[in-house]
């Protein structure tokens, strides 16, 4: 009878899969980590495809279980924190973003480091402004840097040639990047002369490398560590806005249906700047990974096309320059069987020798002092040195877990400032607004 | 096809069993395959609703330690104006792509191709099938390069001295409108020609000779011999639109601002993006509500038909 | 009001009409495939449509790999096996649905419509964790399981319509024969829908065909993920770095099984609309 065979094989497959996963839960003597594994983002990957006979042969009896999850940011910290949630799936090993290291130690998903980091000698190795980014609020470091990125302005210096401008070129101020884009727009029809990302096509790349590289260069910041509130609004944010303004209005930046386009970040790497149709890009030090042989837009004349500039601060105060920071951390799950082996494989991966091979695999800037003067460091990319000589300046962003919601807020106000459907102090009034919202009215404070 | 006519529908008669055995016999069939939409689908759309209920969330305290909020995800969700923009967007994208495009359209088509050529019906049916059999992650993305800037459509309109725009950002909606009626007009062109070639054409012919113009006919013989199609073609098409996530995902993210923010975007965006499980919860038990309201509005009027 | 009889010439008329705008409409649902052809064959391709100077099948080469080979052998076990197993437990369902009257059939079949609408990203978290509890977590079957589940409202409802179609009149021989209602279903109702079995088939192996989050949530080996998840090495995570050609070339490799086997389908049905049975009101 069909039902007694359809009966049977639910049955035989229920027991199938019920017997197929008994040898899947943690027995004890494996080591899971879980990485993002995206597009030709496989620098992860390929470290811990390195590193596991070497783990294993350095801890008879240990296996390491590799869990590359393949899928874009949003996916992965989905299918990472519901595996967190059970402790029959939780990795031993995660690697994460540097800003969700608040929002998950609340969580408790991950086990404070304090005091595996006093007894590991390469800690002293890692840079001071680097160390910060794996810790909480609460004090504890939850995470160890795998390296960053730094966010500046990438020019051409063929457009730069006919526009009259240095190839050397140092802006001083926002005026000096906003003069020179005048020029190029004056003297080189025909290209973008200066992109500052915005709006919330691109996402993260508005709130990032877009608004606060310019608001931090204001003197201002988005969120207040001293007094622990976020800030807004404040002058410095309103000059931002402004900014943004001046290029999207007077015809200094990209059209507003390019910038607010999902894949606007995408065509500025692959077509705006090989194509010498972008003058100036305020962008991050990843880029190169694009145009590198065998990357998805390979451009071997990169390096001698285009030059690198610090952004400056509003006015040239001190110090002169401002970057922001990302990257990602290596931690260690609050519920694993095996703190210490999970502790040596970070140890294992965040070694000078193996820090410097993902570095390199993943397009990441340094963040250990002894990595930097390694040849291989800076082989194949000539802005590297440039790139790593940022992090001394660098700033991260508010690791909260309302900074996601506050960021979408931000693009939606820098969208608002772009199209010119509100003017600097509206759009400012209204993210004001929103942020109380979203952070509780007694968690912002105004400085304008 | 299997039977060809109109179909003996009701089942007056019944197999033999005896009265005990008769019951069993009819309800243990339907036991596999209800358990496990029990197990799957019913047990955790009653955990949605519950979660609806809490401020759970993927990361944060949230995750760690929820709380029972009571009705504070749904007070936030009508006391927010983007959530109001996005269930208007839904509705005139559900109304613009499943009620008038892909209804109307796979109507026509199949009217259209009603009796003509088998070689053309195969081809052109074949074409419009195979818009919808694609993955709609691959569809997204062949439109996204359809409609952009220098894409194919500004190429043909430019072709034939037109000038095109940036459809992506100008009218996000319409572009995703579009892009699901190409999706999905396959489906209603098939159920619309199935109930067409029930229709008989003795009818037809006899309405013709008697003078009635083909939208007379049309109007007054087929339709309503295909009503029972047409309820079910909406109500499907009608839930399967309401759903359409991965399309707008690719093409417009949402955007620009939130212009084609659909309640599945918004809904992904608070789970996901912000990993406010409860509220992604109470959104998703709102645009069941939706379906359902849309459901009731079909029945009501099919009935009032009869 | 015109009271013409229709004469043979503006016969010819409307069906030269017909047959215009249904080669006009066959040319617009085709023209959206330029873009994925021409990347496809182009090196460098970007997102605007160009014919590529030098044509090449390097893309092509480049994604036939053996780790994409394999999601496509991962994905026609998770399709292959929820397309089957959906008509396993779909047909006994419908069966009573379609002959045992439909006064408790409608609000049922209603019902399981409804289910179809939800998002099945909606229901992923508690899902999770039904498949922690009943670890069931990283296995092929039960994925297979739930994927027949997200489709067995649509398949129950199709089959039913087609079950509709066979007249009970042969069953009643079978029934006096004094034959259950499930062997007269078995013996003569199935081997009657031979077309609609296939069609429902198709229709679930292209559903799950498709279906990115479902596998990627409740499968954690990568080894088992298929080509819906596999798709995203073509992708970037930053900027510039989307490979559109090889983009284009795998979702061209992806979407061929799905093609072929409606166009086999199609074939063993007889003609383009074999489907439309299936959809019946």
């Amino acid at each position: 009878m069909r039902r007694k065979s359809a009966f049977a094989v639910t049955t035989v497959m229920v027991a199938a899969a019920l017997s197929a996963c008994g040898g899947s839960s943690s027995d004890g003597k494996t080591i899971k980590v879980a990485y993002q594994k995206f597009g030709n983002f496989i620098g992860a990957d390929e470290l811990f495809k390195k590193i596991k006979p070497v783990f294993e042969q350095q801890n008879p009896g240990y296996k390491l279980k590799l869990i590359p999850i393949e899928a874009d940011e949003n996916s992965y910290y989905t299918k990472l924190n519901l595996m967190r949630r059970s402790p029959n799936t939780a990795p031993d090993v995660a690697y994460e973003d540097t800003f969700f290291v608040n929002s998950d130690a609340q969580a408790r998903f991950l086990m404070p480091l304090d005091d595996n980091l006093k007894s590991w000698p390469d800690w002293s190795q890692f840079v001071d402004n680097a160390k910060v980014a794996g810790q909480a609020a609460d004090g504890h470091t939850y995470g160890i840097p795998m390296g960053t990125d730094t966010r500046g302005l990438w020019y051409n210096k063929q457009i730069f040639a006919k526009a009259g401008l240095p190839a050397n070129w140092q802006p001083k101020t926002w005026n000096d990047v906003l003069a020179a884009a005048r020029q190029i727009k004056a003297k080189v029809p025909g290209v973008i002369p200066l992109n500052v990302y915005a709006g919330k096509g691109v996402g993260e790349a508005a709130s990032m490398q877009g608004f606060e590289m310019l608001l931090y260069g204001t003197g201002d910041k988005l969120y207040d560590d001293q007094t622990k509130k976020w800030v807004a609004p404040s002058k410095g944010m309103g000059d931002s806005f402004n900014f943004l303004k001046t290029v999207y209005s007077s015809g200094l930046g990209p059209t507003p249906q390019q910038t607010l386009d999902p894949h606007w970040s995408d065509n500025v790497a692959g077509q705006e700047l090989p194509k010498g149709k972008l003058a100036i890009d305020l962008d991050g030090s990843w880029l190169p990974q694009a145009w590198i042989p065998g990357g998805a837009s390979a451009w071997p004349q990169w390096s001698s096309t285009l030059g690198t500039a610090p952004m400056p601060t509003q006015n040239g105060q001190a110090p002169g320059k401002v970057t922001m920071s990302g990257g990602w951390l290596l931690s260690l799950g609050a519920r694993t069987k095996n703190a210490s082996a999970a502790w040596k494989l970070v140890q294992l991966a965040m070694n000078k020798e193996n820090s410097l091979f993902f570095y390199v695999k993943a397009t990441q800037v340094s963040v250990r002092k002894d990595v930097v003067d390694d040849p291989k460091y800076v082989e194949g990319n000539p802005t590297q040195k440039f790139w790593t000589d940022l992090v001394s300046v660098t700033q991260y962003r508010p690791a909260y877990s309302v900074y996601p919601q506050i960021s979408n807020q931000l693009q939606a106000a820098t969208e608002a400032v772009v199209t010119g459907q509100g003017s600097p102090q509206s759009a400012m009034n209204d993210l004001a607004g929103q942020i109380k919202q979203i952070a509780g009215p007694d968690k912002v404070e105004g400085k304008s | 096809m299997v039977a060809v006519g109109l179909p003996e529908r009701a089942a007056t008669r019944r197999p033999p069993a005896r009265r005990g055995r008769r019951a069993a016999g009819r309800v243990l069939p339907l036991v596999p395959a209800f358990g496990l939409l029990a197990l799957f689908f019913v047990g955790p759309i009653l955990w949605c609703v519950y979660a609806s209920f809490t401020d759970i969330a993927l990361t944060g305290a949230g995750a760690s330690s929820p709380h029972l909020v009571g009705l504070r995800n749904y007070r936030q969700m009508f006391s927010d104006p983007a959530f109001a923009k996005s269930l208007w967007l839904t509705i005139v994208f559900v109304f613009g792509s499943a009620v008038v495009g892909q209804n109307v359209g796979g109507l026509a088509l199949a009217l259209l191709m009603n009796g003509r050529r088998r070689i053309v019906r195969s081809v052109v049916g074949g074409i419009v099938v195979g818009a919808w059999v694609l993955p709609e992650l691959v569809a997204g993305f062949m439109w996204y390069a359809f409609l952009s800037d220098h894409g194919t459509f500004n190429a043909l309109l430019h072709a034939v001295g037109l000038h095109g725009k940036s459809w992506l950002y100008t009218s996000p909606l319409l572009a995703v409108t579009i892009t699901n009626v190409w999706r999905g007009t396959a489906f209603s062109m098939l159920v619309y020609s199935a109930a067409l070639s029930n229709v008989p054409d003795e009818l037809l012919q006899a309405a013709a000779v008697d003078g009635a113009s083909a939208w007379q006919r049309l109007r007054h013989i087929t339709l309503p011999l295909i009503r029972r199609a047409m309820l079910t073609n909406l109500m499907t098409i009608t839930l399967q639109t309401l759903a359409v996530f991965t399309l707008i995902f690719v093409m417009t993210g949402g955007g620009p601002g939130t212009k084609s923010q659909t309640l599945p975007i918004f809904m992904y965006q608070e789970a996901f993006k912000f990993y406010h499980l409860g509220y992604g919860a109470a959104l998703a038990i709102v645009l069941l509500g939706v379906g359902a309201l849309f459901s009731l509005v079909y029945l009501r009027a099919m009935r009032k038909e009869v | 009001m015109t009271v013409a009889s229709p004469t043979a010439p503006r016969r010819r008329t409307a069906a030269v009409a017909a047959y215009a705008v249904l080669v006009l409409v066959g040319l617009a649902f085709l023209a959206p495939f330029a873009w994925l052809f021409l990347a496809s064959l182009s090196k460098d391709a970007q997102l605007n449509t160009s014919i590529p100077d030098h044509p090449t099948l390097r893309n092509f080469a480049d994604v036939l790999t053996g780790d994409n080979l394999h999601a496509l052998a991962n994905s026609l076990v998770l399709s292959m096996g929820s397309a089957l197993l959906t008509l396993l437990l779909g047909a006994p369902a419908a069966y009573p649905l379609s002959r045992y009257g439909r006064r408790f059939g409608r609000p049922v079949l209603l019902g399981l419509l409804f289910a179809t609408g939800l998002p099945v990203t909606a229901i992923m978290v508690p899902v999770y964790g039904l498949f922690v509890q009943l670890e069931l977590l990283d296995s092929v079957p039960a994925t297979v399981l739930f994927l027949t589940a997200t489709g067995l409202p649509m398949a129950i409802w199709m089959l039913k319509n087609f079950m509709d179609e066979v007249p009970i009149s042969l069953e009643e021989a079978a029934w006096v024969d004094g034959a259950s209602g499930l062997r007269a279903l078995r013996r003569i109702v199935l081997p009657l829908m031979v077309p609609g079995t296939t069609v429902v088939f198709t229709f679930t192996f292209a559903l799950t065909w498709g279906n990115f989050f479902v596998p990627f949530i409740l499968l954690i080996d990568p080894g088992k993920q298929p080509a819906s998840v596999a798709i995203y090495q073509y992708f970037g995570i930053q900027g510039g770095n989307t490979s559109y050609g090889l983009l284009a070339a795998f979702s061209i490799l992806y979407s061929l099984p799905v093609v072929l086997l409606y166009a086999v389908a199609q074939r063993t049905l007889g003609n383009a609309f074999a489907l439309q049975g299936a959809v019946k009101g």
